[in-house]
């Protein structure tokens, strides 16, 4: 019996640094059913949504086919917590499209990811001084005891560190 | 140079058995995972998921596969699904396997979609998915929720009260400005007469109920605090496109997101007042150096003119950023506020506002919050070293 796929996706996210103050990250999904794309321009140091653009092409739902149009809502909007929410409220408002909203925020993502690869480029090779570099971040940024498994009660990460 | 880059691939396969097998793969500069899942085609939900880390972020990161399979039993096609995969799976075992099964199940339904149309076009060859999905449950589009503000007729001042002459108070009057009770706010687990009873016990003289987008009722209010003979305000946390603000004095019911002026616009036409509600949090995830920032630069951001406040102690935050929301408001001559922002019991009181007048009811409250004598204070430490008003 032969496997064929009956459905195939890809979602590639890319980020570039274009001058000290600006950065371009591109979202672009292609499935079966589905090819678009969407751009934002992020300004630093701020990390706003400077300018978003996007499109839709192929079969998409049809709540999405003009939803590209709403994208100019979410200029001003600062990548960090709580931006799903604000994103999804405010292009909520004119379109009912899912995954415009969705490839905004991989874009974000993939900002909050680009400026964590420099950090985590800082993680010493030597497992000890491993824990200790993550344990210093998360004694300076305690939102993240308990956040995942690697940080939760029970990992040598967190011992010694009283929960929040 | 491209800085950072990530691809999600989904494969999908029709096992003939009514269940389909779902292989994800997630790729980018930091990590490398990869899932399978069985769906069943019927009753939509996940069957049975395995996972395995190529590469992570830390050598503990291989605790997470266990908790994978918290995801098995869920079904794909509920409300809230993506919640709950993120409450689950995303903080027992790992954001990222929750993001990448998010991804294959959002596919998985596509999948499932595409298989009916192949079945349907057997018996009519001409149809178009267009047509077919078009007449299809899942292709049915969701109900359309405004998120304009809406407006409710609920009172604009406090009803009966004028503005009493502030007692001065040796010790200062320590309120706890920001809070969220449950069920009025989804996220908190604190039930309201826990909250109020717990900031009693610990010797704070009043709270302010401000629950996310929700108007307490001055009737509930005067209830609790008869209830619990402990002075009980409301304000209200407002989901603005720059942020959230603490509101108070202003008492329409905005639901969804507001424009930034358009809510400054609403709190002046009610005499309130507006706070940028822990105005750095996640800002400073990164070291400040990375993106550039700098106090100078932060005070030139445009929501910081549009706020009469700023709370620059608030419990959800870490400490630097909270130090960062204090420099700026000092650099703006902005006046500064603490709020324990409690979800939990346990948060009440972390952080409180200290006033140097008694203040007797909402209207007051808006008065004193505009005479800015008060200082924003880490209460609990103080609590622990015996002296409330050190500082």
């Amino acid at each position: 019996m032969s496997n064929l796929l009956c459905y195939a996706r890809n979602r590639s996210t890319s980020v570039e640094q274009i001058d000290e103050g600006t950065v371009i990250s591109t979202c672009r999904l292609q499935d079966t059913l589905t090819d678009a794309e969407v751009t934002i321009r992020v300004r630093l140091p701020e990390l706003e949504i400077a300018e978003a653009s996007g499109t839709f092409q192929r079969y998409g739902p049809k709540s999405c086919s003009q939803a590209a149009n709403a994208l100019k809502k979410i200029a001003g909007v600062r990548i960090g917590a709580g931006m799903k929410k604000i994103i999804r409220g405010l292009l909520g408002e004119i379109t009912d499209c899912d995954e415009l909203a969705v490839l905004v925020e991989e874009c974000c993502h993939g900002v909050i990811l680009a400026f964590t690869k420099e950090m985590l480029a800082q993680v010493p090779k030597d497992i000890a001084l491993e824990k200790e570099f993550f344990a210093n971040m998360i004694k300076e940024n305690i939102r993240l005891y308990n956040s995942c498994a690697a940080f939760a009660p029970g990992s040598p990460i967190v011992e010694g560190i009283d929960p929040p | 140079m491209l800085k950072f880059q990530r691809t999600k691939l989904v494969d999908i396969v029709n096992n003939g058995d009514n269940t389909i097998t779902v292989h994800g793969i997630l790729d980018d500069h930091i990590y490398h995972i990869e899932i399978d899942l069985v769906i069943g085609c019927d009753n939509l939900s996940i069957q049975a998921i395995q996972g395995k880390w190529l590469r992570s972020e830390n050598t503990e990161c291989r605790r997470a596969i266990p908790f994978i399979e918290r995801a098995v039993g869920i079904k794909i096609d509920e409300e809230g699904f993506s919640q709950r995969i993120n409450k689950y799976v995303g903080r027992k075992s790992c954001p990222h396997f929750a993001n990448l099964i998010i991804e294959c199940c959002d596919a998985a339904e596509d999948a499932i979609q595409v298989m009916g149309y192949e079945a349907a076009r057997v018996e009519n060859p001409g149809l178009r998915f267009e047509g077919f999905s078009s007449a299809g449950k899942s292709a049915a589009p969701p109900q359309k929720s405004s998120n304009r503000p809406v407006s409710l007729p609920v009172e604009q001042r406090e009803a009966g009260v004028k503005g009493t002459p502030l007692q001065r108070d040796e010790r200062g009057y320590y309120v706890d400005l920001h809070m969220h009770s449950y069920p009025a706010s989804q996220c908190s687990t604190a039930n309201i007469d826990d909250l109020i009873v717990e900031a009693k016990t610990i010797g704070l003289d009043a709270v302010c109920l401000t629950d996310h987008n929700h108007v307490w009722s001055l009737n509930d209010v005067e209830d609790l605090k008869q209830k619990h003979g402990f002075q009980v305000f409301r304000g209200n946390e407002i989901t603005t496109d720059q942020g959230d603000m603490l509101v108070f004095g202003m008492y329409q019911d905005v639901k969804g997101i507001i424009n930034l002026g358009d809510l400054r616009e609403l709190v002046e036409a009610a005499g309130g007042f507006m706070i940028a509600a822990h105005p750095f949090r996640g800002f400073l995830v990164f070291n400040t150096s990375q993106i550039g920032m700098t106090v100078e630069k932060a005070m030139q951001r445009p929501v910081f003119q549009q706020v009469d406040a700023m709370e620059v102690l608030n419990g959800k935050v870490t400490r630097p950023e909270n130090d960062f929301a204090a420099q700026v408001a000092a650099g703006m001559k902005l006046p500064a506020t603490g709020g324990s922002d409690a979800h939990a019991i346990s948060d009440v009181g972390r952080y409180v506002t200290c006033f140097r007048q008694r203040i007797e009811n909402g209207e007051d409250l808006v008065t004193a919050l505009k005479q800015g004598d008060y200082k924003p204070k880490m209460y609990h430490k103080f609590r622990q070293q015996g002296e409330h008003d050190a500082g």
